[in-house]
């Protein structure tokens, strides 16, 4: 029997979770969440501690049951079965795994809960474990294994019943740096050879944007965003996502007019003039707003194209393909730029004063003001 | 060089070995005693026979004792380890805010004095006909017993990951499945270890087992204690050194089992 025959009838199913609410006592964990999953997709849900994305894989896995709201499977509604009635494959934090069996019958496991003869149970999970590379260790115990091998069984137990949905709570957080990455390409290899529809939930902002088809950024139970990695990085819709992801730097300028152009003024008295585009949010005359610009998109030097600002540096820190350079704007703001190409830059020290170019395209204006 | 005596823990050495001495004294004693040929107890002994453990073991007063006992401890174990498991699993999983007033009820017997429990459990008993019966003791020995269980059991279900119930139940075990497959077999030495504890409580109980034993029905520590107001012969030396090697052959087992579950 071979890989593809043990998993090749899995494909994914679409998953809508429509008006979500949990809550605990007086608190909202999950306020009012809707998303669309199209099967075969991989979605994760990113957010702090808090933010509600843990309780909505676990209402998806029929662990905690919402307040309102409803969860469909390809159609069925699945709101209230229970969990052991869903047929979803899980992987959890800590790879709970079952110490007193044996890697097979970890993986065996779900095939026997679903009243299959041990030759086929067996054959099938010695399968699944080749699946994820780790064929040959079905005889060890738990805690013969690493880390990472754990988890990889853990995700082997989890798909050996060919579940159309695979859902994973923050698996890799348990693992170091390495073994997270290998981890990472693993999961997604497995998603692109089986066509299995993936919730994922982290709070690594870089897992979810390398991993994810789409991420939803969650905060305080309610979805910020939710669309594909470049989007998300790219034009963030609303000053929580823009500083949850990446790096970004914020400048409070208040609103001058509103037309074919925005105009705004500058802590220290400057106007610019920025492209209606640049406006994410509707801002009015004489509002406060939050200029925003990623410090890769900065440029050493006044150029043309953009504004020009000069930044008193204070710190200039070599991290390998890029230049960081720290400092401050006129008004005392801090300023980030990534400048790649290092080497024409050994001249810069602390203390100095230096220009930079914003290109216009790169700026992002809020509504609101920022702390 | 020697280092500088230490007083302090010169004298705490001493205090640790007087402790020591004092628990070992009355089992230095007694098993002597229980080879004595003198026909009271003296001390020291003089002689040396077998005859009180036959006379134990061939007397039918004392044979029916021992079995009331045995059989109230083998259900009294089977009750606490059962019922105190179901009990701390709900503490240790459950999200109830009556956890605690749970808890305290559960613990309780530990605190209040056995002649207190024993007196309140005689008076009801006799209301309702169970006093001197053999589900009376078990009731009894169980309340007593279900501390020790819940102390056993609580240390090491809250060893075992919920989410590992979790993992099963997302594996399409049911709860009931996902509780006998993974978390039992996971604290089995332990629960183990908690009915064998059970068993001896139960099985030399004096107080509860004083007021509730009838003319016929009478386990044995009751039994023993009438021997001594009545005859006081080496029997009653005799039967303490037999229950002293099963005590030490249990608290032996116990071991055994808990030090294999924490190597697991």
């Amino acid at each position: 029997m071979n890989i593809a025959s043990a998993t090749q009838s899995a494909s994914g199913a679409s998953i809508r979770i429509s008006r979500l609410e949990k809550r605990f006592g007086a608190v909202s964990a999950v306020d009012g969440v809707d998303i669309d999953i199209a099967a075969g997709e991989f979605i994760a849900l990113l957010g702090p501690s808090g933010s509600g994305k843990t309780t909505i894989l676990m209402s998806v896995a029929g662990f905690e049951f919402p307040t309102s709201g409803s969860i469909h499977v390809d159609s069925e509604d699945v709101t209230y079965v229970p969990s052991n009635r869903r047929n979803l494959g899980m992987v959890f934090q800590n790879y709970t795994l079952f110490p007193h069996m044996s890697i097979l019958d970890n993986v065996a496991f779900p095939l026997k809960m679903r009243g299959l003869r041990a030759a086929e149970r067996h054959a099938r999970a010695e399968a699944a474990l080749a699946t994820v590379r780790l064929a040959g260790y079905g005889h060890r115990r738990p805690n013969e294994l690493s880390g990472g091998q754990q988890q990889r069984v853990a995700l082997a137990r989890a798909i050996v019943y060919q579940p159309r949905v695979l859902l994973m709570d923050e698996p890799l957080s348990a693992l170091d740096k390495n073994l997270r990455e290998d981890m990472q390409l693993e999961i997604k290899r497995l998603h692109a050879e089986l066509g299995i529809t993936v919730i994922f939930v982290t709070h690594d902002q870089s897992e979810a944007l390398t991993m994810a088809d789409r991420i939803a950024v969650l905060k305080d139970g309610k979805i910020q965003q939710i669309g594909p990695a470049r989007q998300l990085y790219e034009r963030p819709t609303n000053l929580f996502t823009a500083g949850f992801i990446g790096e970004m730097n914020f400048v409070g300028v208040t609103v001058e007019s509103v037309g074919d152009n925005v105009s705004v003024t500058l802590p220290w008295g400057e106007t610019w003039r920025l492209p209606a585009t640049a406006a994410v949010e509707p801002v009015a005359a004489g509002e406060a707003a939050v200029l925003a610009v990623r410090p890769e998109r900065l440029q050493l030097g006044a150029g043309s194209g953009g504004q020009v600002i000069t930044v008193t540096l204070s710190d200039i820190v070599y991290a390998g393909a890029a230049l960081l350079l720290i400092g401050r704007l006129p008004d005392g703001t801090e300023m980030r730029a990534r400048i790649p190409g290092a080497s024409q830059l050994c001249a810069l020290a602390p203390g100095d004063v230096a220009s930079f170019t914003v290109p216009v395209e790169a700026m992002l204006l809020y509504r609101g003001s920022r702390r | 060089m020697k280092p500088p005596a230490d007083r302090g823990s010169l004298a705490l050495g001493a205090y640790v070995y007087a402790v020591l001495a004092f628990i070992i004294v009355p089992l230095v004693i007694v098993i002597p005693m229980s080879f004595s040929q003198n026909d009271y107890l003296a001390f020291p002994p003089s002689g040396f026979t077998l005859k009180w453990y036959s006379e134990y073991f061939d007397s039918r007063q004392w044979r029916a004792a021992t079995w009331l006992s045995v059989q109230v401890a083998l259900l009294t174990a089977l009750c606490a380890s059962v019922i105190g498991t179901a009990a701390t699993y709900a503490m240790i999983r459950g999200r109830s805010r009556l956890v605690t007033a749970f808890q305290i009820l559960l613990i309780g017997p530990i605190i209040v004095p056995h002649i207190a429990l024993a007196v309140g459990l005689y008076l009801f008993f006799q209301t309702i006909g169970l006093s001197g019966t053999i589900p009376g003791f078990v009731l009894a020995h169980t309340v007593l017993t279900l501390p020790f269980v819940v102390f056993t059991m609580a240390a090491a279900l809250a060893k075992v990951d919920a989410n590992l119930e979790a993992a099963a139940m997302s594996c399409g075990a049911t709860r009931f499945q996902a509780f006998r497959l993974v978390t039992l077999p996971l604290v089995l030495p332990s629960l183990a270890s908690s009915a064998l504890f059970a068993f001896i409580i139960s099985f030399d109980e004096p107080v509860v087992s004083f007021f509730l034993s009838g003319v016929r029905q009478k386990t044995l520590p009751r039994r023993m204690f009438e021997d001594i107001e009545q005859n006081l012969t080496p029997v009653i030396p005799a039967i303490a050194t037999l229950l002293i090697v099963l005590s030490i052959l249990i608290l032996l087992g116990a071991h055994v089992l808990r030090s294999r579950s924490v190597t697991r």
